[in-house]
């Protein structure tokens, strides 16, 4: 990700797409998009190697 | 196409654990867009897409990811899922926590625990209970804490109890919203449980908006397990015990006042809740000798009392105290206050030490780092706030003990030069031994410092050396954990105390050097352990 300043604030800029308010079939119709093939090229190395559960608090009490 | 942002500002109060409600509606859409993304994939897979989508939900989400997984691996997809009918709700002072109490999804072990079967009327009843009395606490004393989690947490999935703990929780990174959780003993318990995994849940959005460490790096000692983690694993830890730290240092600022025994109550709570607070333990009434005291974290030593011939000493209220157990009674949040604000600033340390931040990393772990040091220890009895750094010591010492191999040629080397009266070698670094999975802290000293502070009677297993330590006779407690190294065969918490005692740098800083050497020159001569780790602190001290 970028952090950039834009009018002012310093922002983190995530490379992850906002598609929560899409179907699947608007989802669809993006394909070809570089952002979201980017994004999706991310997630992919992400579940390939996925991380253990965050288990194991223990409260001790 | 358009993608996530946040501000400095936004970002910064998210490390912080203080997103506002903003923050967390963009974590929320933030997983509901990875969600989306996965079931784009198992579409494209051929695999089965569920009707409707429910984006938000977190078992959801779950099944999603299961499914897309099996699909890459040719294996057959999970079957459809089945959400559980039971809703619990808790309203107190104007605010409102709804989750779902989830026992039927198939796929629910995914969360990382054993889950627990069908619940009975009786036991959603209970679970709902709980949840009302731990909901009051929150929003009576944690009420910034109590928004986040209302914002954050959907779903409860009941699982099984861990003998060897006290209370377990669990998320899982595709899940967001969701928390695995034993059942809580209390509501104190329950609430400190949910805050530490809404952070986890948190955490994990943040993961998917943003990279904040780089892949790589070694596995380090974590202030929480007994095993050792990868440092995104520590970054969870310190991130999930900050929220921690913070309630028990809200917690710690309170007076329990002193009830008859079985009957504490919980200020702010309504008499109707005694029963479920009844593990409270009442504050004694002896004055306070408060005063700012520093804690130190795990990475620096202990409540060191005088090592024979050290001319070490303890500080005077500690040698003047009226026999020990009275001043400790009650203090617990103190002690868990002080013990993890220690925690999570070493671990921060550690992160930011390592060259394997990001740059949003660094700025993340900063911003958390500042929050906690921010967080005043002057309502840390001294007596408590030695105790806390001692068990972030034990726990450091017990840790390398345990996970540290000393190489074969360095520990040969050692023992030629001792036997040949020659200075000792710099022994080599330590490395790790071959993981042997995820383990739970697990100390006998701890629980007996969690039994003082809850003023409940000290169970079997008290050792000669426990009594004093409890006292804050440090020194007592050294010579006696060092008398039972010499006549026997001492298990890992004698050795962890006394490298949490001990004034000597060889002990504090490389037990496992000292004991590996110490065990291969026992079976052939009578060595003293003091002379033996005063030899070793040589070759560091020259290094």
């Amino acid at each position: 990700m970028d952090r950039t300043t834009e009018e002012s604030a310093t922002e983190w800029r995530s490379p992850m797409v906002d598609v929560s308010g899409m179907s699947l079939d608007e989802l669809g119709a993006q394909e070809g998009d570089s952002t979201l093939a980017r994004a999706l090229r991310r997630l992919a190395d992400e579940l390939d190697e996925p991380g253990e559960p965050i288990a194991g608090f223990n409260s001790a009490l | 196409m358009r993608t996530f942002r946040l501000t400095d500002t936004a970002f910064t109060a998210l490390a912080a654990g203080r997103p506002s409600a903003a923050t967390v509606g963009v974590l929320r859409r933030a997983q509901a867009s990875r969600h989306l993304l996965e079931l784009s994939e198992i579409r494209k897979l051929g695999g089965p897409v569920p009707e409707p989508i429910e984006l938000f939900d977190p078992m959801a989400a779950l099944h999603t990811a299961v499914t897309r997984t099996a699909l890459r691996a040719g294996q057959t997809p999970p079957p459809p899922r089945r959400a559980a009918t039971h809703h619990l709700s808790a309203s107190h002072r104007g605010h409102t926590l709804r989750v779902r109490l989830e026992d039927t999804d198939p796929l629910r072990a995914e969360l990382g625990l054993t889950p627990s079967g069908r619940l009975t009327t009786d036991e959603v009843a209970e679970w709902q209970r709980l949840l009302s009395s731990a909901w009051e606490l929150l929003t009576t004393r944690h009420r910034e804490a109590a928004e986040i989690m209302a914002a954050t947490l959907r779903v409860l999935v009941p699982v099984e109890p861990d003998p060897g703990a006290s209370g377990l929780s669990a998320t899982s990174a595709v899940a967001f919203g969701a928390v695995a959780i034993s059942t809580p003993g209390d509501p104190r318990s329950f609430a400190v449980g949910l805050l530490h995994e809404c952070q986890h849940s948190l955490l994990n959005a943040t993961f998917t908006l943003f990279d904040l460490v780089n892949p790589g790096g070694a596995r380090v000692c974590s202030p929480w397990r007994d095993d050792p983690r990868p440092l995104s694993g520590l970054l969870h830890g310190a991130y999930a015990y900050q929220s921690v730290a913070r309630f028990w240092h809200v917690e710690s600022r309170r007076r329990i006042p002193r009830q008859r025994p079985g009957h504490a109550a919980l200020p702010g709570l309504s008499p109707a809740r005694q029963d479920s607070a009844a593990h409270l333990s009442a504050v004694g009434s002896t004055a306070r000798t408060d005063g700012p005291v520093e804690v130190s974290g795990p990475d620096e030593t202990g409540p060191h009392g005088p090592a024979a011939g050290s001319g070490g000493g303890l500080a005077p209220e500690a040698q003047s105290r009226d026999g020990g157990a009275a001043e400790l009674r009650g203090r617990l949040a103190e002690f868990e206050f002080a013990r993890w604000r220690g925690a999570v600033l070493s671990a921060a340390d550690t992160l930011l030490s390592s060259a394997h931040l990001t740059a949003a990393g660094t700025r993340f772990v900063g911003a958390m780092r500042a929050e906690v040091a921010g967080l005043p220890v002057g309502s840390v009895h001294p007596r408590v706030a030695r105790l806390a750094a001692g068990a972030n010591a034990e726990h450091r010492a017990r840790w390398r003990l345990r996970n540290l191999a000393v190489p074969a040629h360095t520990l040969a080397e050692l023992v030629s030069a001792w036997r040949a009266g020659r200075p000792a070698p710099v022994p080599a670094e330590s490395e790790l031994r071959a993981d042997s999975g995820r383990r739970l802290e697990s100390s006998g000293r701890l629980r007996l410092v969690h039994e003082a502070l809850n003023d409940r009677p000290a169970a079997a297993g008290l050792r000669p050396g426990d009594a004093a330590y409890l006292d804050g006779d440090g020194g007592t407690a050294l010579v006696a954990y060092i008398e039972e190294v010499e006549l026997g065969a001492p298990d890992l918490d004698c050795w962890a105390g006394i490298s949490a005692l001990s004034p000597q740098v060889a002990l504090r800083e490389r037990p496992e050097v000292v004991r590996a050497v110490w065990i291969k020159l026992i079976k052939s001569e009578k060595v003293g352990l003091t002379a033996l780790a005063a030899w070793v602190g040589g070759s560091l001290m020259s290094s």
